[in-house]
């Protein structure tokens, strides 16, 4: 073995992980593994029947979307979490521009021996104590003995933004923790599931049909105990709720046209429905301004922010 | 001898050597001055102490720059006994042709993509490791561990670590084989004193060589070493901290971070930073296996 030659493989080491991998497909759609089941699906659906050619990834979740678009290496980004202005800020020549498609909850996951074991919902200040490592056994919130471990979904992550926005107000005002950390759904769904005495912030459609996978329920300041069912997240009563976007830069053109229209048709809107989402006709409030098919994307604007 | 020609192979051979080493270079020189804001942002401490959080602005990475070590140093520990075992076998036991067998064999294992080794570990190796902590009365908190990932990557550099060894005894001439035999020496006598001194050289740049194949691997690492940052433990806290999540340099790059920093060049440069550390090191540590090699080898032989 030569020094050359040990010496790239090094280097393609390093890099493995940062390059998005450069395709030569004429829509490249990447960003949240939450949105990821849809979005492959309908790309499956028109490349059988209009031989669109279509790559869909999951590199760096919601952020690595948002970035993508940024940097124009895609041409679609899959969110969980509405733009900020700090990406603006980050890519000020960029016209960001937010199609919604659907709503899904974010539910404080448990594995089963947890459910199980008795605990069944939390308040938000026994979550944060979690968080925070106040309180470090099921016990002390009313389950078995046993150790808490609590997988932290990484940061960038349009998951762990909703639940951080949830606690804290503002997901930068999050206090410092240094919990491992999980990635993509299929990552924290298989670690939860695996670990004995887990925790996780995971999308809640993720949790279903699994019966080694419990959604707890929050309880609510009032008293009421509210889990993340598909009524709950529509009427609102489920606070960690969020919509879920593609992101274009500018208002989509041509072959992203196409294919977020045909998201946000009925049919593509099923597969929404299919994956454990909730359809933009299934909202009780913002569903009328985006329930017929969509001639213009329901896109918020947002005044362009300039310099940091 | 004949008029010169234009020597169009040597040629060839001279740009593309030339591009490797440029390409070698300029990795270097790229992560050097892309990393400069962050040395200049944190000094030494950048390596010396431990406090990373991107969003106060601290990059200190020791704990980084420990749990990176400390897994590769558990692959090789674990690695290299049963590496050496194989060996001996392939080169001084075997038959010439079950020889040549066992190498493609192994030389296939050492192809396997190191994602598929990830996925074995998720599924397998960090539920067994959890067991056994529970079996052994060990307070930890999950399998996601150091020890964990260093294990993996053991079976990983266990493949490349032992075709190497086996190419250090095989370059040991017969000739000593037939004398230390002539002598009327068993087979572990000449195994052990004749051939293992001749071949020491080799093995060491075989060792090194695997040791930085260990420090750079990164996706297997990744999903069973749990991502935790800043788990630096002080001296007593050492065995400890092997069975606790931690938190590599190549984790920490392959993570999320990488597309967070995007725009915001502190960030960026700490990163760029982490990834010149793991560079220089390895790099650093082919360079000193291609010395002993060459060095020891041409004392030895001589």
């Amino acid at each position: 073995m030569n020094l050359s030659k040990v010496t790239s493989q090094i280097a393609i080491g390093i890099m493995a992980f940062g390059a998005v991998s450069v395709s030569a497909a004429s829509l490249r759609i990447n960003g949240s593994t939450t949105v990821n089941p849809v979005a492959a699906e309908a790309a499956e659906i028109l490349r059988a029947e209009k031989k669109a050619d279509i790559t869909v990834d999951t590199q760096g979740g919601s952020s690595g979307g948002i970035a993508g678009v940024g940097d124009s290496s895609i041409d679609i980004g899959m969110s969980s979490k509405p733009i900020a202005q700090d990406d603006r800020a980050k890519y000020p020549k960029v016209n960001f521009v937010e199609t919604k498609i659907g709503h899904d909850a974010v539910a404080m996951v448990v594995s089963a021996d947890v459910y199980n074991g008795g605990v069944h919902f939390l308040t938000k200040s026994q979550i944060k104590d979690i968080y925070e490592g106040r309180i470090t056994n099921w016990k002390q919130v009313g389950g078995r003995n046993e150790r808490i471990v609590f997988l932290n979904k990484e940061p960038g992550r349009g998951t762990w933004e909703v639940f951080a926005k949830y606690l804290y107000g503002d997901p930068k005002t999050a206090p410092e923790v240094n919990h491992p950390e999980v990635g993509g759904n299929e990552e924290t769904r298989s670690k939860v599931i695996s670990t004995r005495g887990s925790m996780s912030q995971l999308s809640s459609a993720w949790a279903e049909n699994n019966p080694k996978i419990k959604a707890l329920g929050l309880k609510l300041d009032s008293g009421q105990v509210v889990t993340p069912t598909a009524a709950n997240i529509a009427n609102g009563s489920y606070p960690m709720s969020r919509p879920l976007f593609f992101i274009t830069n500018g208002s989509p053109t041509g072959e992203a046209r196409n294919f977020i229209d045909f998201v946000l048709t009925p049919r593509g809107q099923e597969l929404v429905k299919k994956h454990g989402y909730l359809r933009l006709s299934d909202l009780s409030r913002p569903a009328k301004e985006a329930a017929q098919p969509i001639a213009k994307p329901a896109a918020k604007v947002v005044p362009r922010k300039t310099g940091r | 001898m004949r008029a010169r020609q234009f020597d169009w192979i040597r040629m060839v051979a001279i740009v593309f050597s030339v591009l490797t080493v440029a390409t070698v270079c300029g990795i270097f020189l790229f992560l050097l001055a892309g990393s400069v804001e962050a040395w200049r942002h944190e000094g030494f401490s950048f390596l010396a102490k431990n406090h990373w959080a991107y969003r106060k602005q601290f990059f200190e990475a020791a704990a980084m720059i420990y749990g990176t070590a400390a897994v590769a140093l558990i692959a090789i520990v674990l690695a290299v006994p049963i590496g050496l075992s194989t060996a001996i076998f392939s080169s001084e036991i075997c038959g010439e042709r079950s020889r040549l067998v066992l190498k493609f064999l192994v030389e296939l294992l050492a192809g396997v993509p190191s994602v598929v080794y990830g996925l074995l570990g998720v599924l397998f190796l960090r539920n067994w490791m959890q067991t056994l902590y529970e079996k052994g009365n060990l307070e930890v908190y999950s399998g996601d561990t150091l020890l964990t990932a260093g294990v993996l990557l053991a079976i990983m550099v266990l493949p490349t670590l032992s075709t190497l060894f086996d190419d250090a005894f095989r370059s040991v001439g017969s000739k000593y084989r037939d004398a230390a035999r002539g002598l009327g020496l068993t087979r572990a006598e000449t195994t052990f004193q004749v051939i293992l001194p001749q071949a020491l050289p080799g093995l060491v740049g075989a060792l090194l060589l695997s040791f930085g194949r260990a420090l750079g691997e990164t996706i297997a690492v990744f999903l069973v070493v749990g991502r935790a940052d800043n788990r630096f433990p002080k001296l007593g806290g050492v065995l400890h901290s092997l069975v606790d999540a931690g938190q590599t340099i190549t984790s920490k790059l392959g993570g999320a971070e990488t597309n967070i920093a995007v725009g915001d060049k502190l960030h960026t440069s700490a990163l760029l930073g982490l990834a010149l550390v793991l560079f220089v090191v390895v790099v650093g540590l082919t360079l000193i296996a291609d010395v002993v090699r060459s060095r020891l080898s041409s004392e030895t032989v001589a």
